[in-house]
């Protein structure tokens, strides 16, 4: 079961599900920039029930998250993100991950219990966020491997070219 | 002349039979065009059939993909969940539908057993009005616009109800009703029959070997369907030991 949209795809193993869509913008903002923002991407996956008002980074979705619960979240940033320190690691995403990148510390808002990492790089001219959420650290060990079962699964497209997004 | 007459007389009898027999043929065909709803300018409605015994009860699911009336591309898992899911196929433009739409986005408590989640699944954009569905659907609500599903599930038409046992990966009932409460009541009541034959099994058998097993396959990535769990040849009987 694949989906795909915005230049990013996912071919979906069975207990998981996943969403593709542009970022979640303030409705008041107007501005050139954040019009090529609405054309970035933002993919997420999880092996639990996904509810449908759930933010970029996964506010709302990681709430409900249990023991055995992952989730994935792909978040493009803006082009000129790329080539800064920040995205420079020059390796592209990360296929696999270990149990030493999660940490509480990494999360994006604390949650008793769980664990986060977040990487930043550029895959095909692209600038993305990969942020993945435990639903428990202790779990970690037995949750990891079944992250880096979707990691791989992960494709992504060269960007959208400027005139696409000056048309939107 | 005699000869004549009774000839004339006999061709108007035959042609007398013949118009009768037109005419009891075409009101057989009307009778039975009535019968199927043809002519009528009301919504024709539905027929309740038990959720428990719909005709595919038994047949494995299917995970579904597609996309969400605002334009996500989404895959909904229904296979391997620990919950069970029951989808309600559903359109814009069904009378019927109004009631279901308008329950679902009543959000909170819908009745159903704990722990299940309800998807609404409508035909996907060629064949259905984005906006409409997106103006029925309520903030919060999962659906998914899938023709590809309603293929998978072979749904006649909506309203159409599915309900899936997750663990098993396993269609446990299915059908149509005109209202919520019927649905959640038919759910319920075909739950607890669940229930109660379980654990009737149980107390025959008393070794939970059953779950443990289920539970082992789970973590060794074995979902229900699995191709492995089906072999077509019988296994070859070596001499390692």
């Amino acid at each position: 079961m694949r989906i795909s949209a915005h230049g990013l795809g996912l071919e979906v193993p069975s207990g998981w599900e996943g969403r593709i869509r542009k970022q979640l913008l303030p409705s008041d903002a107007t501005t050139p920039e954040a019009a090529q923002l609405r054309a970035h991407a933002v993919l997420h996956a999880a092996n639990f029930p996904l509810l449908e008002e759930r933010g970029d980074f996964g506010s709302g979705a990681v709430e409900t998250m249990q023991s055995g619960h992952a989730f994935i979240a792909l978040v493009e940033y803006h082009s000129s993100s790329v080539g800064t320190a920040l995205f420079g690691s020059g390796v592209g995403m990360p296929r696999q991950l270990s149990t030493e990148d999660f940490s509480p510390r990494q999360l994006q808002r604390t949650i008793a219990g769980q664990a986060g990492t977040q990487r930043f790089f550029v895959e095909d001219g692209r600038a993305f966020c990969l942020y993945v959420v435990l639903g428990s650290m202790a779990d970690r060990a037995r949750v990891v491997p079944k992250v880096n079962a979707v990691l791989p699964a992960i494709t992504i497209a060269a960007p959208v070219p400027p005139e696409w997004l000056e048309a939107m | 002349m005699t000869a004549l007459d009774g000839i004339q007389a006999a061709a108007t009898v035959l042609l007398g039979l013949l118009v009768v027999g037109l005419l009891k043929s075409h009101a057989d065909i009307l009778r039975q065009l009535h019968e199927l709803g043809a002519g009528r300018t009301e919504e024709p409605r539905p027929v309740p059939v038990d959720l428990a015994v719909g005709s595919a009860t038994g047949t494995r699911a299917h995970d579904m993909a597609g996309q969400t009336p605002d334009g996500e591309a989404a895959a909904v898992a229904v296979l391997g969940a620990t919950h069970d899911t029951l989808l309600a196929f559903l359109s814009s433009g069904c009378l019927t539908c109004n009631g279901f739409w308008e329950a679902l986005g009543k959000g909170g408590d819908l009745g159903l057993p704990a722990g299940m989640r309800v998807v609404a699944v409508t035909k996907g954009p060629g064949e259905e009005s984005e906006s409409s569905v997106a103006g029925l659907a309520s903030p919060g609500q999962t659906v998914l616009m899938s023709t590809q599903a309603w293929s998978d599930y072979e749904v006649p038409g909506s309203p159409y109800f599915v309900h899936v046992n997750g663990s098993a990966g396993r269609v446990v009932g299915e059908g149509t009703a005109a209202t919520w409460p019927q649905v959640v009541g038919l759910v319920t009541r075909a739950a607890g029959d669940r229930r109660t034959s379980r654990d009737g099994a149980h107390s025959r058998h008393n070794d939970g070997q059953g779950d443990r097993i289920d539970e082992e396959l789970t973590a060794a990535g074995v979902l229900p369907g699995d191709p492995s769990l089906y072999p077509t040849s019988p296994p070859e009987i070596g001499d390692n030991e």
